[in-house]
Parts: structure tokens; C-alpha cells; sequence
């Protein structure tokens, strides 16, 4: 298996430096977010430093009530930085979550909003990361929704980031889009280790 | 001239010599006014832009020596941000530096602007006058470029985020778009930072300095009280105003933050969420197009902008629009209980009635004040010449004055400077150029007094 770590950085910017355990509630709590370098340098100083937006990812560990409780790579999403509409920064904003489908991921530039992964009506979670307001929503798809990695848990529960396939049916294309139904078809089953991701044994 | 003067002492002939010498140069093409008496500095705005020009390139090039346009390697911040605090907290005279360099670039953009439109109005870019008036635009558009790319340099949050807008917009123009991206914005921010760089201090004013020379006519007018002013009035502006840093970018939580003044027309303009490229790139390039072809648009004889009533009503509605899209760019509602999408929010529909609403208003107006200035010039009564407004007594108290206030003035620069009171002694130092200015010009004024 070729996986990379994780390197966490919190979301001050300051580095956290620690491996995110799926089965740790406490330290990286539901409803919570980290900055995430990817691919990282091995570095935390070096990746700390970087401004790149390209190679940042907001981590974010869902509100309980998406499974944001869940033991496994599930209660995790990581969206790019770079907004789809004009490459700004979007923020995840936890006090925003009560209403898990509005305010959460939103960019300060131009107001574009991205959703969480949003329970369908057999409760199962879709279409994530897709713009739902803002000028990012009003373009078309495949260019109304933010790139993903993709995640998995080992063993121990740690959490892991999957080579990431830069087309828009799997993880999308930074600053360019994503199919938002590659969630469910490919990153959630992967995360819940249901299907592998490419490549992997 | 030609003959070296063998009269007169050392001095005049070296002077003689040197002129004779230059005779032979480029610089002896252009024919300089230094007018006898004041004349209105509207006539001569680009000689201005040129000076503000220079300032830039003299300060700017004293902020090289501490500039480090690179990223990693400076601790928690940047290193072209790191530098830039350095500049400003640290090395001596960077304040000032930094201070006048911002306020200059600004004043370069409005004086640009200004001059287009003087020249717009007076007609002057007609009649064997279009390659002057279209290189005018080009300049204007890479004066903007350039103070854009200059305050990219600063990489603080505000220059972050117009970095990433800057280079998406490059990437969503067709045909073109990826190889822009690639070729401006390179792997990512390190490479971004270095190229914006050469850019901004040497790629940029090279094509400015080749291109003046196919915008200066053979006639300038160098008017050393105005200039003087001019320069000193933009120290004071500069030690009123200072500019702070402001915060290092980064990417973890960056927040709302508006644009320089000559982009939040750009910004109001995204912020109305149809396509990024037609509002971000096509919009404002409609503007320098309607710009650039005026001058064979506009192919009448006349000159004066009263004989010209549609062009000069065109130039009022291009004025207003981009009053109102500027001044709507800084615009963002004040409750932020409000998301911030609807903060930022402007409505297509109220803003383009509102440019359709103006458009039609400016027309109005510039015709029906045409007709009254018209029936106004029939009855107009001659005004009585003007006497001197000073006799030569009061000029011999007022210029005394003035040199006592000169003198006062570098005493209070040098102590200011010496106490590290920055803004005091920028403030100062615009107050003594202000000075010499008024000075040059009591003293042109007494020439022409009988005494």
C-alpha cells in the first residue's frame, strides 16, 4: 500500500503535527476542522509555511448528526482551499452546521457556498461538496463542485489520504470542479472501506 | 548654438558645453516649456504621470535593496511578507520609502486616468494625434497591471486572495487561458511571487519607457513650481495616509476583503455572479476597446467638447458608470448577522438598470447643459482684465516668508527624521517641496511685475 500520512496543521495555521485517529473524539471532535497539506513535504515546518492553496485541504470531521461520530474515515471530509469560482479560500464554519446543508463551507471572496454531504431520503449521505449558492452554484457541472481527497482508516484508525485520481469523476480537479456524485460513487465507499481505492492491492 | 561660446566664465562655458553635447541626443527632440506664467496643469497631466513615474522608480528601487520576492525559509510567515514588515518596522527610511511608493502608484493610476479623460474632452488626441492617443490607453492599461502586480508583491492577505483571483480569471479566458495561467502563475504561489517580481520592477517599466517614447510629443511642458507641488502634495498625502502592511496571507481562514480602488469596479462586477470571464475580463476590456477606437470614431474637425455633444455626453456616462461600479464595489452590507453571500450580493437587475439609468441621465444632462452654456454665451459682458494681484512690496514680504518658513521646515524634517517621528518627516519634507513650489512661482510671478 502507497499511502501518504496526513499532516495536520490546526485551523490557525499553526501545526498540530499529529495523526488524526478516527476513534478519537476528543481531539479532533465532530463538527471540527484542520488544515491539511497535501501532497505534503514530510515537513510540518516546511508545509506549514507554504501558502499554496493548490495543496491545502480543509479537514473536516462532520457534525454528529451526518455520522460525524462514525469510527471509521466516514466522519471525514477534506475539501481543496481553492474555490471553484475564482481559486479563492473557503472556511468551514462550525457554528454554521445546525442547518448542516447552508453556511458551512463558504468562500469570503465571492460568497459561494459548498454543502457537506447531505442525507437523501433513504438517509444514506450524497452529493458532497457541491456548491448549492453563490456564483460557484450557477456554473455548470462538472464546475459547480469543490475537489475532494479521498480518505481511509487502517487498522489502528488511523486516518490516511488515497492517491488522488485528478479527473472529475473521482477527485475532481483543483480549481476547475468535480462531478459532486463522485462522493457516494467512489470516495464515501472508499472511506468506509467498501471498495479500494485504485491501485491498491 | 552650434558654435562653442568663447565668452563668459568657467561655468557658462561648461554649461555651453554640456548643452552643445546634448544637442546631438535624443533628449534635445523633445522641446521643453518652462511657461512664463501659470498655466492650468490639466494641459500638461502626463508630464505629471511621468514624474509620479519617476518617484515610483526611484523608491521602488531603494525597496529592491530589502525586497525578498521568495516564500518558505522566513519562519511563520513568508518571506516576501516577513521583508516587507522589515522595510517598513526596521530599516531605515523604509516607512517613508514604502509610504511614498503606495501613495505614488495611486496617484499614478489617478493621474493616468485624469489625463485620458482632459485629453478626451479637449479633443487633443484628434488630428494626427492617434498613435499618441492609442499607446495613451496601452499605457494605462499597464500602468494598472502594475499596481496591481505591485501590491501582489506584498503577499498579505488581501494580495493572496487578488493573486488567486488574478490567475483564475487568466485561466477562464478561452483559447489562451491554461498557457496564461502556466506561463504568470507557474507551479504555485513560489514560483508566482518571483515572476510577479521581474514583472512589476523590470518587464513592466521597460515597455513603459519604450512605449513614452512613442507617447511624448515634441512639445512638454516642464513647470517646476507645479511639479514641485505636485510631488510635495503627494509626501503629505502620504504622511497623512499611511498604509499599513496589514495581516500575512494565509490559507487557513482568510476573510472578506476588498480591492484596491481602481479593481472594486471588477470586484462589484463579479460579485453580480454571471460568468467570471465576461464580467471579470470582458466587461472591462469593453471599456479600453470603446477607449482605443474613439480617436477614428470620432473623425470631425472639431475639437472643442461643446461642438462635440455626443462624444463629450459618451465620456460623462463612462465617468458615471464607473463612479457608481467602483463606489458599489466598496459596498457591502454592514450587518454581519447577514451570510456573507448576501452581504456581497449585487443584484444584476438593479445593477444594470442603474447603468442603463445613468447612461440616459448623462446624456441628458451634457445636452441640455450644452443648450443653456449656449444661450449663456449670448449675452455674455466682458469681464474686466485683473490688476496684479500682489504688488512688489508684498512679494518681497511673502517670498521672506516663505523662505523663513523653508528654512524652519528643514529643521523641523531634520529633527522629525532624527526622532524617528516617520510620518513628521514625510509630512515635512512634502511641506518644504509644497514651499518651493509656491516659491518658483513668486518668483515667476514678480518677473512679470513692473518694477
Amino acid at each position: 500500500m502507497d499511502l501518504n500520512t496526513t499532516s495536520n496543521n490546526n485551523a490557525n495555521g499553526a501545526v498540530a503535527g499529529k495523526t488524526v485517529n478516527v476513534n478519537d473524539l476528543t481531539s479532533f471532535p465532530p463538527n471540527g476542522s484542520w488544515l491539511v497539506t497535501y501532497p505534503s513535504s514530510g515537513d510540518i515546518n516546511v508545509d506549514s509555511q507554504s501558502p499554496d492553496t493548490f495543496q491545502k485541504f480543509g479537514l473536516i470531521r462532520l457534525p454528529s448528526e451526518l455520522g460525524g461520530s462514525n469510527k471509521d474515515a466516514s466522519a471525514f471530509v477534506a475539501y481543496s482551499k481553492v474555490c471553484v469560482h475564482l481559486w479563492c479560500s473557503p472556511n468551514y464554519d462550525p457554528q454554521k452546521s445546525s442547518n448542516p446543508t447552508y453556511e458551512t463551507y463558504q468562500c469570503p471572496c465571492h460568497g459561494s457556498i459548498y454543502q457537506l454531504p447531505k442525507p437523501d431520503s433513504d438517509g444514506n449521505l450524497i452529493d458532497a461538496g457541491k456548491a448549492i449558492e453563490g456564483p460557484a452554484s450557477l456554473q455548470a457541472p462538472p464546475t459547480n463542485a469543490i475537489p475532494m481527497l479521498t480518505l481511509s482508516a487502517d487498522a489502528n484508525g488511523d486516518l490516511w489520504i488515497e492517491i488522488p485520481q485528478w479527473d472529475v469523476d473521482h477527485n475532481g480537479v483543483i480549481g476547475y470542479g468535480r462531478n459532486y456524485d463522485s462522493y457516494q460513487d467512489y470516495i464515501l465507499p472508499v472511506a468506509q472501506g467498501k471498495q479500494k481505492a485504485p491501485g491498491e492491492p | 548654438m552650434s558654435k562653442p561660446q568663447e565668452k563668459g566664465n568657467v561655468v557658462s562655458r561648461l554649461y555651453q558645453w554640456i548643452k552643445d553635447g546634448l544637442d546631438r541626443t535624443v533628449y534635445m527632440g523633445v522641446q521643453y516649456t518652462y511657461p512664463k506664467r501659470f498655466v492650468s496643469p490639466l494641459g500638461y497631466l502626463g508630464v505629471l504621470t511621468g514624474i509620479t513615474f519617476l518617484v515610483l522608480g526611484i523608491t521602488g528601487g531603494f525597496l529592491m535593496f530589502y525586497y525578498q520576492p521568495t516564500l518558505a525559509g522566513c519562519g511563520s510567515l513568508t518571506c516576501a511578507f516577513a521583508s516587507i514588515e522589515r522595510i517598513n518596522n526596521t530599516v531605515p527610511f523604509g516607512w517613508l520609502l514604502r509610504n511614498i511608493h503606495y501613495t505614488a502608484s495611486n496617484a499614478m493610476v489617478l493621474l493616468a486616468v485624469l489625463h485620458m479623460y482632459y485629453q478626451y474632452f479637449s479633443g487633443r488626441f484628434k488630428i494626427k494625434n492617434e498613435v499618441l492617443w492609442v499607446t495613451g490607453v496601452i499605457l494605462g492599461i499597464i500602468t494598472g497591471v502594475e499596481a496591481f502586480s505591485g501590491y501582489d508583491l506584498l503577499f498579505n492577505q488581501r494580495a493572496g486572495l487578488a493573486i488567486e483571483i488574478g490567475s483564475s480569471l487568466a485561466n477562464a479566458s478561452p483559447l489562451v487561458g491554461g498557457t496564461l495561467r502556466l506561463a504568470t502563475f507557474g507551479a504555485g504561489f513560489t514560483d508566482f511571487v518571483l515572476r510577479l517580481y521581474a514583472v512589476h520592477v523590470f518587464i513592466l517599466p521597460m515597455i513603459m519607457i519604450i512605449l513614452v517614447f512613442v507617447h511624448f510629443p515634441r512639445y512638454l511642458v516642464f513647470d517646476l513650481p507645479v511639479i514641485s507641488t505636485v510631488v510635495g502634495g503627494l509626501f503629505l498625502v502620504a504622511a497623512i495616509f499611511p498604509v499599513a502592511v496589514g495581516i500575512g496571507y494565509s490559507p487557513s481562514n482568510p476573510q472578506l476583503t476588498i480591492p484596491e480602488w481602481y479593481l472594486t469596479g471588477i470586484y462589484a462586477l463579479l460579485r453580480t455572479e454571471f460568468d467570471k470571464f465576461v464580467m471579470g475580463g470582458l466587461m472591462p476590456a469593453l471599456l479600453f476597446l470603446m477607449a482605443i477606437v474613439v480617436p477614428f470614431v470620432d473623425t470631425s474637425k472639431k475639437l472643442n467638447w461643446k461642438d462635440r455633444p455626443f462624444f463629450t455626453a459618451l465620456g460623462i456616462t463612462t465617468i458615471a458608470q464607473i463612479l457608481i461600479t467602483t463606489g458599489w464595489g466598496f459596498y457591502i452590507n454592514p450587518n454581519t448577522n447577514l451570510p456573507t453571500l448576501s452581504r456581497l450580493y449585487v443584484d444584476p437587475a438593479l445593477y444594470f438598470s442603474s447603468m442603463l439609468g445613468v447612461t440616459v441621465l448623462s446624456f441628458a444632462f451634457t445636452y441640455a447643459f450644452l443648450r443653456y452654456l449656449k444661450a449663456k454665451e449670448r449675452v455674455r459682458r466682458a469681464v474686466a482684465p485683473m490688476g496684479p494681484l500682489l504688488t512688489k512690496k508684498w512679494v518681497f514680504i511673502v517670498f521672506l516668508m516663505l523662505v523663513g518658513a523653508q528654512l524652519a521646515l528643514n529643521f523641523f524634517a531634520w529633527t522629525a527624521a532624527l526622532t524617528n517621528l516617520n510620518a513628521m518627516t514625510l509630512f515635512d519634507v512634502g511641506a518644504i517641496l509644497v514651499t518651493f513650489g509656491v516659491i518658483m512661482h513668486l518668483y515667476r510671478y514678480s518677473q512679470s511685475l513692473p518694477f
